[in-house]
C-alpha cells in the first residue's frame, strides 16, 4: 500500500467514526439537547471531514462540507437559529456527506450538482440571518480555500532580472519574541531567496540595567539581491511577523560599496548582539546561500508520545490472541504432567506453575479486552433506523436503549449490525401496531422498542423487545405451511411458531428486498449468528409484544468447556449450555416406539443424543457408569447428551474446522488439549437438529 | 529536532507524521490541547504544530497555556488552519502563535515553514 493509500484508508476510517458520531449527536439534538459542547463537536466532525478531503483533493466533498461547516459555525455561534427545519436539513446533509465519502472511497463520480440544493440552503441560511455582516468573513468563497496552496504567480517582468535588488528595512516591535519568532531565522530565510547583505542599527539598545532579555531593540537593513527575488517572496518571509514589526520593502539600485562596508563592520557586531540576547543560539552567517535543514538524521523513527490510545492492526492482535491461546494450552499441559509424586518432590515448581497459571489467565483476559468494544457503535445507528421506519409506516415509535457500554468482541460487533437492523425492522413493521389500532386497544399511541445489551455468564444477550401485537401465529403458520417450511400436519408449540420467522425459507423475496437493501434474508442472518456460536430466540405474547433474544459468545477465541470422553475420544461441551450432569444409573429414560430414548427430568421429557451412536463409535463403557449431560439450547429446549465419562472443566482455544477441514453438523470446531490431543467442540443445537432430521426420515 | 503535533484528526496526525519523519524530524503526537500540554510537561520539544478546532482544549487555549507557562515562551508554535481570513489568523497570533500552516498543506511547504521558525 502506498503512503497515500494508507492515509486515505486512515481518513475513511476516521470519516466513518465521525459520521457515526454525527449520527449520535443529532439524535440528542433532535431530542432537544442543543448545548454548546454538542454543537462544537458537530462542527469539529465536519471540519475534520473537510480537512482530510482537502488533502486528498476530493473537491466535491470539500465543497459541500465547506458550506455545511459554515452553516454549523453560524449555528454554534448563535447566528443561525437551530430550528427543527435546520436540524432536518443537517441530518440530510450528514447523509450527503456520507454519500460523498462513499463516492470518494469507491472512486465513483457523483453528479456535479449532487447536494447543490442543500448547499444553496446553507448559503441562504447563512446569508439570511447575517445580511449586515461583512461578506468576505463568513461567506468566504470556496475558491479561496481551494487556491490556498497554488504557487504564487511570478511576474517575470518584475522578477528581478533587470532589477538591482531590494532593500528591506525591518524594525521588530518588542513583542516579536513573545510569539517565538526570531529575526535570526527571518534573515536565514531571506538568505535562501537571494544573496543578502545585512546592516544592523543598534541605536535603541538600552544600557544593561534596562535591558529586557525578551525584547528586541534593533533595526535591520537588509539588501537582497537575486535573480528571482520578488517583493512577494520577501513579504512571505515576514508573513508571520506582520503586525509585530515595521517593514518597508523597496527596490534599490545596486550598492556594492555599501555592501562591502557592511560585511566588514556590522555583521560581527550583529552576531555578537545576537549571541548576547540568546546566548545558546549560534547565528548562521547572514550571507549564507543555503541553509541545510537542521532536522537531525538520528530521529528517523518517530515516537508518538502522549496519546491515550493507539491503533493496531487486527491481525496483530489476533496473532497475540493465538499465541496466548497456545500458552494456555502449554500451561494446562504442564499442569497435567504434575502427578502427586512430582508435586511432593518439587514444591517450588508447583508454586511456580500456580503463578504461571494465574498470570496466563490474566494475560488472556487482557488480550481479550483489547478486542472488546462497546456495542454502542452498532446501537448508535438504530435510533435513526427507528425514526425512518416510524416515518415510513406512519407509526409513532420510540426507541429505548440500555447497556450500550457492554463490551463485545470486535468481530462479533461488526457482524451485529445486520441482525439488529432486521430485528428492529421486524419490530417496527410487524410488531408495533398503527396508531388507531393501539388507541382502540387502549395502548399509548407511542409504541416502544427496547434495545438492550447485557452480559450473562459467558454470553452476551442482546434483546429487542416491543410492546406491539406479538407474532401473528395463525398467519405465520399459514405462510410456513404454504412455503413448505413445515409439513401440513406438523403440530408446533406457540414458541416454535414464533421462531418460524427466523426459519430458512420463511422470509420471502419481498421481505428480502424490504430489508436494508442488502439482499440478506432473515435466515442468513440467523445462520451467521450461529456461525459465531450464537443463537436467536423469539417469544411473543399476543397483544402485548414480542421479545427477540440474541445470545452471543463473549469472545470468539476462548471457551470455558467441560471435557468429556466417548469411546476414549475426548470431546468438549461449552460450559454455557450445560444445565446439569446426571449419572446414567440415576437417570430415568423412557423408550419411544422409534427406538430413541427420552430422558425424564422433573416431569419434563428431554430428547437424548447418545454421542457414541451419533458419531458411530463403539464404546465399551457400562451403561450405568455413563453420564448424561443435560444441555439447554436456545429457546429453552433441552437435550440430554450421553457420554462415557466426565473429565473436568477447562478453557480451550477454538480452532475453526471450516478453515482446516469442513463444517460438520453437531460440531462447532476443534481444539487442542493440554496433552496435545485434538478434541471436537460439540454444537449441542446442531446435534439436536440432526436428530430431528433422522426422526423425520 | 522534535515536533509535537496536536490534532484531533488521525488523518492529519498521520500525514504530519509521515511528512515530518520523512524529513528527519522526531514526531510526538497529541489529539487535543490538554494532551499537548501533558506531553510538553514531560518531553523536550523544539516546535509545535497545532490544530485549532479540537475537543477538550482547543488550539487557542492550548497556545495561551503554553505561553503562560513561562518555560515555553520561545517555543515556536505553528497553527494548522483552514481559515484564510485575517481575523482568524490574528486570533491565533494574539494567543501567541508563531505562524500558521494552511490545510491542506503541501509537504515541502510544511517543511519550509517549519524551518522558518526553528533554529
Amino acid at each position: 500500500m502506498s503512503d497515500l493509500d494508507e492515509f486515505k484508508a486512515t481518513y475513511f476510517d476516521e470519516c466513518s467514526e465521525l459520521l457515526n458520531e454525527l449520527e449520535e449527536q443529532f439524535v440528542a439534538i433532535e431530542e432537544g439537547e442543543r448545548d454548546a459542547d454538542r454543537l462544537n463537536a458537530v462542527f469539529r466532525a465536519i471540519h475534520s471531514v473537510k480537512g482530510g478531503a482537502g488533502a486528498f483533493g476530493f473537491s466535491g466533498l470539500v465543497g459541500f462540507a465547506h458550506e455545511y461547516e459554515s452553516l454549523l459555525d453560524f449555528v454554534r455561534n448563535g447566528k443561525v437559529e437551530l430550528t427543527d427545519d435546520v436540524v432536518t436539513l443537517c441530518i440530510k446533509a450528514n447523509d450527503l456527506v456520507s454519500d460523498f465519502v462513499d463516492a470518494a472511497r469507491s472512486g465513483e463520480e457523483l453528479a456535479e450538482d449532487y447536494g447543490a440544493e442543500e448547499k444553496a440552503r446553507f448559503v441562504a441560511l447563512c446569508k439570511g440571518d447575517n445580511a449586515d455582516d461583512d461578506d468576505d468573513e463568513d461567506g468566504e468563497p470556496l475558491e479561496e480555500f481551494d487556491i490556498e496552496f497554488t504557487p504564487v504567480l511570478v511576474n517575470l517582468e518584475d522578477a528581478g532580472n533587470d532589477r538591482d535588488g531590494w532593500l528591506v528595512e525591518f524594525t521588530p516591535h518588542r513583542e516579536l519574541y513573545s510569539r517565538a519568532n526570531d529575526p535570526l531565522l527571518l534573515l536565514r530565510e531571506l538568505a535562501e531567496i537571494g544573496e543578502i547583505d545585512v546592516k544592523v542599527l543598534l541605536g535603541d539598545v538600552p544600557t544593561l540595567g534596562d535591558f529586557e532579555p525578551f525584547a528586541v531593540y534593533c533595526t535591520w537593513e537588509i539588501f537582497v539581491i537575486g535573480e528571482d527575488v520578488t517583493e512577494e517572496k520577501i513579504r512571505e518571509v515576514f508573513e508571520f511577523v506582520e503586525g509585530d514589526c515595521d517593514l518597508k520593502i523597496s527596490e534599490q539600485e545596486a550598492r556594492e560599496e555599501e555592501a562591502d562596508d557592511l560585511d566588514d563592520e556590522d555583521v560581527p557586531s550583529f552576531a555578537d548582539l545576537a549571541a548576547e540576547i540568546k546566548p545558546k543560539e549560534t547565528p548562521k552567517p547572514a550571507a549564507a546561500k543555503t541553509v541545510a535543514p537542521e532536522a537531525g538524521g538520528e530521529g528517523k523513527s518517530a515516537t508518538p508520545v502522549g496519546v491515550q490510545s493507539i491503533r493496531v492492526d487486527l491481525d496483530k492482535v489476533d496473532r497475540v490472541v493465538n499465541m496466548v491461546g497456545e500458552l494456555v494450552i502449554t500451561q494446562s499441559m504442564l499442569n497435567q504432567q504434575m502427578d502427586d509424586n512430582l508435586k511432593a518432590r518439587y514444591q517450588e515448581l508447583v508454586r511456580g506453575l500456580e503463578v504461571l497459571g494465574q498470570t496466563t489467565r490474566g494475560l488472556q483476559d487482557s488480550v481479550m479486552a483489547i478486542r472488546a468494544q462497546p456495542v454502542k457503535s452498532v446501537f448508535s445507528r438504530m435510533p435513526r433506523l427507528v425514526r425512518e421506519l416510524a416515518a415510513k409506516t406512519e407509526k409513532k415509535i420510540k426507541l429505548e436503549m440500555v447497556g450500550e457500554n457492554t463490551e463485545i468482541d470486535k468481530t462479533i460487533i461488526e457482524q451485529l449490525s445486520d441482525p439488529l437492523t432486521h430485528m428492529i425492522r421486524n419490530s417496527a413493521d410487524h410488531g408495533i401496531e398503527s396508531i388507531e389500532t393501539r388507541v382502540e386497544n387502549g395502548k399509548p399511541e407511542m409504541g416502544t422498542i427496547r434495545l438492550s445489551a447485557d452480559q450473562a455468564g459467558g454470553s452476551i444477550l442482546i434483546i429487542v423487545e416491543d410492546d406491539g401485537a406479538g407474532v401473528n401465529r395463525e398467519r405465520v403458520l399459514q405462510v410456513a405451511r404454504d412455503r413448505g417450511v413445515i409439513g401440513e400436519e406438523q403440530q408446533l408449540t406457540d414458541e416454535q411458531i414464533d421462531n418460524l420467522i427466523f426459519a430458512p425459507g420463511f422470509s420471502t423475496a419481498d421481505a428480502i428486498s424490504d430489508i436494508s437493501g442488502r439482499g440478506v434474508g432473515m435466515d442468513v442472518v440467523v445462520s451467521n449468528i450461529k456461525k459465531m456460536g450464537g443463537s436467536v430466540n423469539v417469544r411473543s405474547w399476543p397483544g402485548k409484544g414480542t421479545r427477540m433474544t440474541l445470545r452471543l459468545p463473549l469472545t470468539l477465541a476462548v471457551l470455558d468447556v467441560m471435557l468429556v470422553k466417548v469411546a476414549n475420544c475426548p470431546y468438549v461441551i461449552p460450559l454455557s449450555v450445560i444445565v446439569e450432569t446426571i449419572q446414567s444409573s440415576r437417570a430415568e429414560f423412557e423408550r419411544l416406539p422409534s427406538g430413541d430414548r427420552v430422558l425424564q427430568v422433573r416431569g419434563e421429557y428431554v430428547q437424548s443424543v447418545d454421542l457414541a451412536t451419533r458419531f458411530d463409535l463403539v464404546t465399551d463403557a457400562e451403561e450405568e457408569n455413563r453420564f448424561v449431560v443435560l444441555c439447554e439450547t436456545e429457546g429453552s429446549s433441552k437435550v440430554a447428551v450421553i457420554v462415557d465419562a466426565i473429565i473436568g472443566q477447562q478453557q480451550v482455544v477454538i480452532k475453526s474446522l471450516e478453515e482446516n477441514f469442513e463444517s460438520i453438523d453437531g460440531v462447532a470446531g476443534g481444539t487442542i488439549l493440554g496433552d496435545g490431543s485434538v478434541a471436537l467442540i460439540l454444537d449441542v443445537q446442531g446435534l439436536r437438529a440432526r436428530n430431528n432430521h433422522r426422526n423425520a426420515a | 529536532m522534535r515536533v509535537l503535533t496536536v490534532d484531533d484528526s488521525r488523518t492529519m496526525l498521520a500525514m504530519l507524521h509521515h511528512t515530518l519523519s520523512g524529513a528527519g524530524y522526531e514526531v510526538l503526537q497529541a489529539d487535543d490541547g490538554q494532551k499537548g500540554l501533558d506531553v510538553l510537561k514531560g518531553e523536550d520539544v523544539d516546535v509545535v504544530i497545532t490544530d485549532i478546532n479540537m475537543p477538550v482544549m482547543d488550539g487557542i487555549e492550548f497556545i495561551k497555556n503554553v505561553r503562560a507557562s513561562g518555560e515555553y515562551q520561545s517555543l515556536p508554535i505553528l497553527i494548522l488552519t483552514t481559515e484564510t481570513s485575517q481575523e482568524k489568523r490574528d486570533l491565533g497570533r494574539s494567543a501567541g502563535g508563531t505562524g500558521w500552516i494552511v490545510k491542506p498543506f503541501d509537504p515541502e511547504k510544511l517543511i519550509s515553514v517549519l524551518q522558518r521558525v526553528v533554529h
